[in-house]
């Protein structure tokens, strides 16, 4: 299995994917703190004002805006042995597919942790120096701590999630648009429309995970992290049911 | 380009690429049987049987769409039969335990464009545990050697082709697959090709079964044929069974030819005549034919056999699917077993 893992990280890192990857993310991320804290005190917008543990929760929570692109680069991961129809030689040199499957989980469940980590210092550090300049810098204590802790896993937890939809989907542009589109489009019409329904999916349990302030419709922190790594973990085993049934042609 | 399979001075590394016979993983004999296939309504592959052999190198033939490449990626577990098997002296490809150090395939030419060949190559080195050092090896192996780090999206289709067949050698194995090698390669390379594989399998014993639409593209290199036709075993044979069945045809020219057609024609021969004059005799030899003639008083100008039966006897094998999706399942030539 470690020659799997390694393999398949000599597959993320021998192309340039992952640079544009983690450079979006963390521009993502920093972008959303940047907004938060530029808007923060305004009434109109209604972002609470900086020194308050509402804003520094928000902000240090930034990084949860761009989850949505751990899971591309975690469709990419296994989509892109069927774009580049690599997927023969891969599964050529191990065929029992449940394993290369598992070996991507892992390897990019693993190689999400730098990231994740790279995404939070370069964030919190913007926070800090932006709040800062506007009068408190956040602690990395009690509440803000678990925020950023949390946001950092989910980040992890959204690799996974996209590891497993691309073994699903497996068509790469229909995977990411797909993904796009349900996190953008449909969770945020569930979200508006039908709460109770938005509690159980992905995104509600990324804010029950991430977010301290709970709306009452939010399951409990640990219920939504559970939540979370279960849609990984399950998206995982579909995905490998399937890769190991379908002919590979 | 090396066809040894020595590729420099001796290391650790080195002894894993076969330099004389001793070193030559085991002889591994591939059989198959019944294997069938649909997709859809379809059949692509109807009980189909053969067995390669070691230390010959067998060409898979069959026009576009016969199966082959349906038939290899069955053998190889990418595509799952719905009859039969394939097995490697006994083993299904799944169950062998280093699968790349048994057999090596050639099924597909595409790569991650951004990715060198050297990279390309190590990805499978990991995932196989074999030292990182093996992609050089086989690399200089295909005379890639000064391309590895080029991206293998500017490769042509003719070093695409070699760099499928690296990835292939990779493991050492027993056992070459390849499904149309020959595509995009040159003359030289095609060339290089043939003599590299019957290397392969006569001075190193290996077993090679190589995919091909043309019988003209592998006639000089294989030994023996598996001939399919709409997904069924059309003949299975030495190149030699499959000449001795070519049925020969003598051209004869004549300033008569209308009196000597008569006379072969009064013996049971049959004879086609052509606008310029010349006779074609089919199922005789030119010595009974230049004989009748002789006794008959006619003088003859030409007297040739025809020698292009071979790509005949393909042809008629392979055309006309209803023909023989109709038929029953060809016997094996004799003593191709």
């Amino acid at each position: 299995m470690t020659g799997l893992v390694r393999a398949e990280w000599a597959k993320l890192f021998t192309t340039r994917v992952w640079i544009g990857l983690l450079l979006g993310v963390t521009a993502l991320s920093v972008l959303s703190a940047v907004i938060t804290t530029a808007f923060a005190g305004d009434p109109t917008v209604g972002v609470p004002p900086v020194g308050t543990p509402l804003y520094e929760q928000l902000a240090l929570g930034s990084p949860s805006q761009a989850v949505v692109l751990m899971l591309v680069l975690g469709i990419i991961g296994t989509t892109q042995e069927y774009r580049h129809r690599t997927a023969t030689p891969t599964f050529l040199t191990t065929p029992r597919r449940g394993r290369v499957i598992a070996a991507k989980l892992l390897a990019y469940a693993l190689a999400a942790v730098p990231f994740a980590v790279a995404v939070t210092v370069v964030t919190d550090a913007v926070v800090a120096g932006y709040a800062g300049a506007r009068g408190a810098v956040p602690e990395l204590t009690g509440d803000n701590l678990r925020v950023v802790v949390t946001t950092a896993l989910a980040l992890v937890v959204y690799t996974v999630i996209g590891v497993g939809v691309g073994a699903l989907v497996r068509n790469q542009v229909g995977a990411i648009v797909g993904g796009l589109v349900y996190v953008f489009v449909v969770e945020g019409l569930v979200r508006t429309f039908l709460g109770a329904v938005y509690t159980w999916l992905p995104g509600g349990a990324l804010e029950a995970l991430t977010v301290t302030f709970q709306g009452p419709d939010l399951l409990e922190r640990w219920q939504g992290g559970l939540l979370l790594l279960g849609y990984g973990l399950g998206a995982a085993l579909l995905g490998t049911l399937f890769a190991v049934r379908r002919d590979v042609s | 380009m090396r066809l040894d399979g020595r590729t420099g001075p001796a290391d650790d590394e080195e002894r894993a690429i076969p330099t004389a016979p001793t070193r030559v993983p085991g002889p591994v004999r591939v059989e198959v049987s019944g294997l069938t296939k649909s997709f859809g309504a379809v059949r692509a592959v109807t009980e189909l049987g053969f067995t390669v052999e070691p230390g010959a190198v067998t060409g898979f033939l069959g026009p576009n769409g016969a199966g082959k490449t349906t038939t290899l990626r069955m053998m190889l577990g990418l595509v799952r039969p719905d009859q039969g098997a394939a097995t490697f002296d006994g083993v299904p490809y799944a169950a062998l335990p280093h699968p790349v150090r048994t057999v090596g395939a050639v099924l597909e030419t595409a790569f991650h464009p951004a990715r060198s060949a050297r990279n390309h190559l190590r990805v499978y080195c990991h995932a196989a545990g074999l030292p990182p050092a093996r992609a050089e090896q086989v690399l200089a192996q295909v005379g890639l050697g000064d391309a590895a780090g080029r991206r293998a999206g500017a490769y042509s289709l003719g070093m695409r082709q070699r760099l499928a067949l690296a990835t292939a050698l990779l493991g050492d194995p027993a056992v070459l697959v390849l499904d149309e090698p020959a595509n995009g390669l040159d003359p030289e390379g095609i060339q290089w090709l043939r003599g590299f594989l019957r290397h392969l399998a006569h001075e190193e014993g290996r077993t090679v079964l190589v995919s091909s639409h043309l019988l003209s593209e592998v006639e000089q290199t294989v030994d023996r044929v598996v001939i399919v036709g709409a997904g069924r075993l059309v003949r299975e044979g030495s190149m030699a069974q499959l000449r001795s069945g070519a049925e020969g045809s003598v051209l004869v020219r004549s300033p008569e030819p209308a009196r000597l057609a008569e006379v072969l024609r009064g013996a049971g021969i049959a004879v086609t005549a052509a606008e310029d004059g010349a006779l074609t005799v089919l199922g005789r030899s030119s010595a009974e034919i230049g004989s009748r003639a002789f006794a008959a008083g006619i003088e003859l100008h030409e007297l040739r056999p025809h020698a292009s039966g071979l790509e005949e006897i393909y042809f008629r094998l392979t055309s006309g699917r209803e023909q023989f999706a109709a038929a029953a399942p060809a016997a094996p030539v004799e003593g191709a077993r």
